[in-house]
């Protein structure tokens, strides 16, 4: 039996709350995860018990949500962030990753957060969760996967404007992903030998320099050096052919260079099933592929399915890793 | 009373490639022969030899004066033109200069007679760029060889149509790195008036058009790329002004799920892989390519000549009949005009 899953609160003005709470309610009984945060932050309603230890959520999870209770210093107001209970949303990710590390929870997953709230409410000096947690666990390069039952795709370049793309995409940056990547799959997706595929960064991935030197100057030359050493990387490949649904089944990953070329085909395949996985932490991260959405917060009408894949991701993927 | 059939004029395409087992098996079909009267032009060896490869055969009439096609003909009419096989048959599946020399042949006459009045739209099965250029044609692609040919001087651009969905873009066949600096104000009315002028010929009265952003998450308010605030947004603002039903600029990563709940009907993308990543994957087989902004109707499947297949007869035809349908309207909205 691996041990139960940390879910943090996020921000309470968001709809993290009631995700939380609707998760539970599709969930209990056959996903065992506990909830940190504050309680008085749940829909009112909520079945929930306070549990003292992780360990207790595997039983109390049939009958009630487990929290594991984190005092806030205010109530929350849906839609609106309070500065006052920005260190209590740092501390329910600081408490979550000091749980997984420890081996009392299995992996983490975490509920939106609203950046701009945090650093008026703490000085929160991360650009986002992710590089928080990366400092937590005190590493210096993670990679962003975004995962849904059809395919899987790692944008190697993220959140920079497209005119930027072509200078940060670096042999370095490209080999890095690649390597953390591959090492993800197989340790936390069962993959032995995982099959990568990586797209090109122009038209046609350059069409043999006419459209672009990319692919010939720093791809290609990268993905040799790996195939030498024995991964099963194809590419790179024309971006356009890459993601339909016969392409998809030759290969476990798609490596993108840019945030809407991993974007657009997941969001095109499944918008609300698609699940952000957090690699080359020394433990499991899984979140939503959503944000607070504050402009529905607290009306009940948020949809979970994101945070119950993601729940489901990190339950998955803890097996794998307690299999190996 | 006219005769309301458009008159298309269909060309076979790189006979190394699939094109005459397309035009056999689109052609097999009496409803596509229905919706038109037809020119084919090419060489009938080659047509034989789709229709034996597609397994589909269809009767037509054998003319030497392309003036039989506004003779309200019964049957697809059927014209030898371009330059002839070389000996020992065409070269199959590899691009060459003769292959090359016989579509710019074949297409340039099927041309001359739509911007003639001869007919109203072309339909070509699928060129090969490499053969085309090896026989001499020095545009970057066909779309400018016939804006060159019928001498006309206006913005052109590719619009793809995918299921009812219709996209054009405003950068195209260009490495990444060169898409900000080419993405302008004035380009992207230009394509958002293109297409909806292609559309309003399409028979769609009341087309709306989304318009992509062109950084992650639309520029994120300007914390990853400007140009949604400084050159997109401001754009879209002036197309309204004069009077197209424009929208946008939204997230590329989300704009397709709106046109796939019919929010949208066409989508003007900034970028190559932008529109084609989501349109191949909402609807690999039935793209079409609109060659927009030109004066006159011309369709082709979106796919190439599929090297890799010709042949087999396995070769799938609904983005040709996508084409041909498509075309069909066009036409007959052209041939209307002619006549009113």
């Amino acid at each position: 039996m691996t041990a139960p899953i940390a879910l943090s609160c996020g921000e309470p003005a968001g709809i993290g709350p009631e995700i939380a709470a609707a998760a539970w309610r599709t969930l209990k009984g056959s996903l065992p995860f506990f909830w940190i945060g504050d309680p008085r932050h749940l829909p009112a309603g909520t079945p929930l018990q306070i549990i003292e230890a992780p360990a207790q959520a595997l039983d109390v999870s049939r009958t009630a949500l487990p929290v594991l209770a984190l005092p806030f210093a205010a109530p929350a107001t849906p839609g609106q962030p309070d500065p006052a209970n920005a260190q209590g949303v740092i501390d329910a990710i600081a408490r979550g990753v000091a749980l997984v590390q420890s081996g009392a929870a299995s992996a983490i997953c975490t509920a939106p957060i609203h950046k701009k709230a945090l650093k008026d409410g703490a000085d929160f000096a991360y650009p986002g969760h992710t590089e928080y947690l990366a400092a937590l666990a005190g590493v210096e390069r993670v990679v962003m996967m975004l995962a849904c039952d059809a395919l899987r795709v790692v944008p190697v370049t993220i959140h920079i404007p497209l005119a930027e793309v072509p200078q940060a995409l670096t042999a370095a940056l490209l080999t890095d992903t690649i390597l953390i990547t591959h090492a993800a799959l197989r340790r936390d997706f069962g993959l032995a030998a995982p099959r990568l595929a990586v797209a090109g960064l122009n038209p046609h991935a350059g069409e043999g320099g006419a459209m672009g030197h990319e692919e010939i100057e720093m791809i290609i030359p990268v993905l040799d050096a790996l195939r030498a050493e024995g991964m099963d990387i194809a590419g790179p490949m024309s971006a356009d052919t890459m993601f339909h649904a016969g392409a998809r089944a030759r290969y476990d990953a798609a490596i993108c260079m840019y945030h809407d070329q991993a974007l657009i085909p997941i969001k095109t395949l499944d918008f609300a099933g698609g699940v952000n996985v957090t690699l080359g932490l020394p433990f499991i991260r899984t979140s939503p592929d959503h944000g607070t959405a504050f402009d529905i917060a607290g009306r009940g009408i948020a949809d979970p399915s994101s945070l119950i894949a993601a729940l489901k991701m990190a339950d998955v993927m803890a097996r794998a890793r307690a299999a190996q | 009373m006219t005769d309301p059939k458009p008159r298309l004029i269909l060309t076979l395409g790189d006979p190394a490639g699939i094109g005459s087992e397309l035009v056999a098996r689109l052609l097999a079909d009496p409803e596509a022969r229905d919706m038109a009267h037809v020119l084919i032009l090419g060489d009938e060896a080659e047509l034989q030899d789709g229709m034996a490869i597609a397994g589909a055969e269809f009767p037509y009439r054998r003319v030497t004066d392309p003036a039989a096609l506004g003779q309200t003909p019964d049957l697809p009419l059927f014209m030898a033109k371009g330059r002839a096989a070389p000996k020992g048959g065409w070269a199959r599946a590899e691009a060459t200069a003769a292959g090359g020399q016989h579509c710019l042949d074949t297409l340039g006459y099927g041309l001359d007679m739509v911007a003639r009045g001869q007919a109203d739209a072309l339909v070509f099965a699928p060129l090969n760029k490499a053969s085309l250029h090896a026989a001499g044609m020095t545009h970057s692609d066909e779309l400018h060889w016939f804006a060159d040919r019928l001498g006309h001087n206006g913005t052109v651009s590719e619009i793809n149509v995918m299921e009812g969905l219709w996209t054009s873009r405003v950068t195209s066949h260009v490495a990444l790195r060169d898409v900000a600096d080419l993405i302008t104000g004035d380009k992207i009315i230009e394509a958002a008036r293109l297409i909806h002028a292609a559309l309003r010929e399409a028979g769609h009265e009341n087309p709306r058009i989304g318009v992509c952003g062109l950084n992650p998450h639309n520029g994120d308010n300007g914390n990853f790329g400007t140009e949604e605030i400084e050159i997109i947004g401001p754009a879209v603002e002036r197309a309204r002004a004069m009077g197209l039903p424009v929208e946008g600029p939204y997230p590329s990563d989300t704009i397709f799920l709106k046109a796939v709940a019919k929010e949208l009907d066409a989508i003007v993308t900034l970028y190559h892989d932008q529109g084609q990543i989501a349109i191949k994957l909402l609807g690999f087989w039935q793209g079409v390519t609109v060659q927009g902004g030109l004066p006159v109707p011309i369709t082709t499947p979106a796919h190439g000549t599929a090297f890799d297949i010709r042949g087999q007869g396995k070769a799938h035809v609904g983005p040709m009949r996508a084409a041909w349908t498509i075309a069909s309207t066009m036409g007959r909205r052209a041939r209307s005009f002619k006549s009113s």
